[in-house]
């Protein structure tokens, strides 16, 4: 660790808008893209009218908070600032004036979105491309924000690993993330609101993501909340050998290992089946009650 | 002498905490406060808890149930302190828990009974219990068949029904002898847990006595008989006494 980096703390209450989750509570963040053409089920909340009804929904799923985006994570047709503005921004501020509490994350590496997004409403920055705008923490900053901070393996926004390789991956993603969270300490950013991210698949081939989730236990022993973010991703494919549409059992796993091993947020397109996914984890740990008990005490 | 006696059942979802967010079956749970309380308004020198056990003894009058035994994190979580001492036997620790919700302060003396205690043992039991004092308040803890459905613990066993029966009119009578009589054998296989405790209820009162009674719930929403009665030997004068010999 460099004096550059964040130290390890206490788990503490992870603070999002006006709300504050203690350390036991694990959270669902309900993925809504703006895009034509993420990875997953491209474009079906394109549509601004399908995507207002998708936050309904995962409202009423058990979301915990949304996550907005607007440029797909593989490369392809440049998104422009000004066009990933216009994708997001309105309609954060529609969701933000139908539900005045909900947390919501802005999935994006560029500061001048991240402004335009918290104007609008927006309460975390989701930098998922590992602080490739150095000015994103100022304006997580600025407004009382939260910011994501991720490992992508130092490479730039929307590019895929090439032959990438590490002496100890999660050696490395402790050094990036803390490092990253030293940064936004340094430029304000509430502590309460600082979150990290291994960010599986990026920058990373599958050995590499299936050695963060086995190893995860060594970001949540920093203390810092961990967002975990595997939603049928192609490590999960890779692994079990699974269609983009297969990937849902593998999801599950994962999300339950990560939270075994106590990661807090978990980014999700399967919001009530991740909520009970979590739940069942939650109560096996003992950290939720169970519904109804009967079997055996009758 | 026994002032007044209430039954009530001993299934482990009695213990709120064992049941998770949700409460279940709030209409028994009621129903064996309003028996406790009506036990209670009685003035009494002494409160008796007696339910089965492993072996037929007292337990110290502080005992508390360990719900770690049912639920292993309930347990962890608190509740009732045991502080270290073995938890009570099931039925007597949930009878001292309804003690405990109803504010009971009074001298206790919680006796346990050999679930395969002979019927006259069980009766000598009883009546040792009616002799610790002028006025003795008698809370009784036992389960009927847990072979009323298929869907029950033990299954369907087809005697359940009469068996029940019997029972429910035993105590919505007040019927002594009929409790005194019941086979022993018969419940055991029937896994009616309560068998011993009701002896034990028939020689406190008196084993040729009919005494008013009141049910206040009879069911089997799991396949096992809960009954919550109140019977008022005080009352006893109104009615006649039943003519036949007690059972040997």
């Amino acid at each position: 660790m460099t004096s550059d980096q964040a130290a390890p703390r206490e788990p503490g209450p992870l603070r999002l808008g006006d709300r504050s989750f203690g350390p036991g509570d694990r959270l669902v963040m309900a993925i809504v893209n703006r895009t034509p053409d993420s990875f997953y089920r491209p474009g079906i909340t394109w549509d601004e009218g399908a995507a207002l009804a998708r936050v309904d929904e995962v409202v009423a799923e058990g979301a915990d908070l949304l996550d907005v985006g607007g440029v797909p994570a593989k490369p392809g047709q440049e998104v422009t600032a000004q066009e990933e503005i216009r994708r997001v921004v309105p309609f954060i501020a529609a969701v933000r004036a139908a539900y005045p509490d909900l947390v919501i994350s802005a999935d994006t590496w560029r500061h001048d979105v991240g402004r335009a997004a918290c104007q609008a409403g927006a309460n975390l920055l989701n930098d998922t491309w590992g602080g490739w705008d150095p000015k994103l923490p100022d304006v997580a900053a600025e407004f009382g924000a939260g910011l994501v901070c991720s490992h992508a393996g130092g490479l730039p926004p929307r590019t895929r690993p090439f032959r990438v390789w590490y002496d100890d991956v999660v050696a490395d993603v402790l050094d990036t993330v803390l490092g990253l969270a030293g940064r936004a300490l340094r430029a304000g950013v509430d502590p309460a609101r600082i979150i990290i991210d291994p960010a599986h698949d990026f920058g990373k081939n599958s050995w590499h993501s299936l050695e963060i989730t086995r190893r995860l236990t060594e970001l949540t022993a920093t203390g810092w909340p961990v967002l975990l973010s595997a939603s049928h991703k192609d490590f999960v494919g890779e692994t079990l050998g699974a269609g983009i549409e297969e990937r849902l059992a593998g999801t599950l796993a994962t999300t339950a290992v990560a939270a075994w091993q106590g990661a807090r947020v978990f980014r999700a397109h399967d919001v009530a089946l991740t909520r009970q996914a979590l739940d069942m984890v939650a109560a096996i740990r003992g950290d939720l009650l169970p519904v109804r008990m009967v079997r055996g005490l009758t | 002498m026994i002032t007044s006696a209430a039954v009530v059942p001993s299934p482990p979802l009695l213990a709120r905490d064992l049941t998770g967010r949700e409460v279940v079956l709030p209409e028994l749970r009621q129903a064996c406060a309003v028996a406790v309380g009506r036990l209670l308004a009685r003035p009494a020198d002494i409160v008796v808890v007696v339910g089965a056990g492993p072996q037929t003894t007292v337990w110290e009058p502080d005992g508390r149930l360990d719900l770690s035994a049912w639920g292993p994190t309930v347990g962890s979580r608190g509740g009732p302190a045991t502080a270290g001492k073995p938890g009570l036997p099931l039925a007597v620790g949930l009878g001292v828990a309804l003690l405990d919700e109803a504010g009971q302060v009074g001298p206790r003396l919680l006796q346990a009974i050999d679930g395969t205690a002979t019927v006259a043992s069980c009766l000598a039991v009883g009546a040792e219990l009616a002799s610790l004092g002028p006025r003795v308040a008698l809370l009784v803890v036992g389960d009927g068949s847990a072979r009323c459905t298929p869907a029950s613990p033990g299954y369907f066993d087809e005697r359940a029904e009469a068996f029940t029966a019997d029972v429910e009119a035993a105590l919505r009578d007040g019927d002594m002898a009929a409790l005194a009589g019941l086979d022993a054998t018969l419940a055991a296989e029937l896994m009616a847990t309560g068998r011993a405790a009701w002896q034990v209820l028939a020689g406190a009162i008196g084993p040729q006595r009919r005494v008013p009674g009141d049910m206040l719930y009879a069911d089997a929403p799991f396949g096992v008989s809960y009954l919550v009665a109140i019977l008022d030997p005080a009352l006893a004068h109104c009615c006649p006494a039943v003519p036949e010999e007690a059972p040997t």
